[in-house]
């Protein structure tokens, strides 16, 4: 699919890797709507894209919620007449371990709670599910040529300290097969879905990470760096480009590796 | 260019170039929309994508994050199912339940 004319729609796209996918296909000619739940961020992102000479508009919203996405793709298809490019960037960590020790004793002094499970499902998972729910229902209903985009992690393998994360992240991964297969199923031909497993990017998310464990990561990445939020911009944009890379996730890691060199 | 106030906040929408432009206050919300459509047809569209984009009910005032029912910048308060422009979902969501 040509990136040039399409209106693409970008949650968590306030911010991070979802900015960089914003301001990617306003370069390439895209006209976009900006959804994050930071008001103070979409203001920053719409005023760039001014600047750039692009078409977008900014929608505050919680993909948690479902009225809240029903008001974003409205805005969407109202601002511009169509939906064709949607990337559910929006994403959250609360990183810890399911049980802590006691040094000194040995025994359970903390365990995750809930208030650190419940907002990470809602958030990747539900949030993911109910934007390519709704976007499905637009493009299904409109006719129109439509991507969906989601957002996995290198970490869907299991991050010790990212049970809750990692747990929606292998979840995110999965569904292009299902939305897909469901699409086939269904006869629905015009959409097509497609997951991007990021490695370690470097975006203000990492900022709630272990800085040490972060810094021990990058010794294992072949590439000897962080990935930048352009060059997972970039593999999308190849993505909406190459119209047979479909029900899929594509991993852009810079080459992660286990201790001992063999890649993950 | 046109002026207006909704649910208690201030727009502007006018030509900027070849598109239209939303403001709230001094910032943009929308840029380079509706090119190409005759201006009355193109003031009214921004006219209607910012109460959209702004429905009532949900008031932007943060972000104020000690109110109890803030979620990020957003803070919900009850919904006027009274007013015309309420603009109502089939569901009922969690995080805003359609009773008071
Ligand atoms: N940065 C990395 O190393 C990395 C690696 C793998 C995967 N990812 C994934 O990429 C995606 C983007 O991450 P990032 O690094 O750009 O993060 P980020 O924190 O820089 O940006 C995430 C954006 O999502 C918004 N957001 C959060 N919750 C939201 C909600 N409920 N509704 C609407 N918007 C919401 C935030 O306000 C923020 O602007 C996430 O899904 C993340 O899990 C990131």
């Amino acid at each position: 699919m040509e990136i040039k004319g399409k209106v693409a729609l970008v949650t968590g796209g306030g911010n991070g890797i979802g900015e960089a996918v914003v301001k990617f296909l306003v370069n390439k000619g895209a006209k976009v709507a900006v959804v994050d739940m930071s008001q103070k961020n979409i203001d920053r992102v719409v005023a760039d894209v001014k600047a750039m000479g692009g078409e977008a508009i900014g929608v505050l919203g919680n993909v948690t919620s479902e009225a809240d996405t029903a008001k974003f793709i409205k805005a969407t298809v109202e601002a511009f007449g169509q939906l064709n490019i949607v990337v559910a960037s929006a994403g959250i960590i609360k990183d810890q371990t399911m049980l802590t020790l006691d040094k000194e004793t040995g025994k359970v002094s903390r365990k995750m709670g809930l208030d650190k499970w419940q907002p990470v499902l809602d958030v990747n998972l539900t949030g993911t599910f109910l934007t390519i729910r709704d976007s499905s229902e637009a493009m299904v209903n409109g006719g129109w040529e439509g991507i969906l985009v989601l957002i996995s992690s290198i970490n869907k393998v299991g991050q010790v300290g990212q049970m809750n994360y990692s747990s929606t992240k292998v979840a995110d991964a999965l569904l292009p097969k299902i939305v897909v297969g469901e699409f086939q199923m269904r006869g629905i031909k015009n959409i097509r879905c497609v997951c991007i497993a990021p490695g370690y990017t470097a975006t203000p998310i990492l900022a709630g990470m272990n800085q040490e464990a972060l810094k021990a990561i990058c010794a294992d990445i072949h590439l000897g760096r962080l990935v930048q939020p352009e060059e997972i911009a970039s593999g999308i944009a190849h993505c909406i480009e190459n119209d047979a890379i479909n029900a899929t996730t594509l991993e852009i890691t810079g080459g992660l590796c286990y201790k001992g060199g063999i890649a993950k | 260019m046109k002026t207006f106030t909704y649910n208690d906040m201030d727009f502007t929408v006018e030509k900027v170039g070849k598109g239209w432009e939303i403001r709230k206050g001094s910032t943009v919300v929308a840029s380079g929309l509706y090119a190409g459509l005759a201006d009355a047809e193109a003031e009214a569209k921004s006219i209607a994508l910012a109460k959209t984009i702004y429905p009532v009910g949900i008031r932007i005032i943060g972000p104020d994050v000690t109110h109890p029912v803030t979620v990020g910048d957003i803070k919900y308060y009850g919904p006027d199912v009274t007013h015309p422009n309420f603009i109502y979902w089939n569901k009922d969501s969690a995080s805003q339940p359609k009773q008071l």
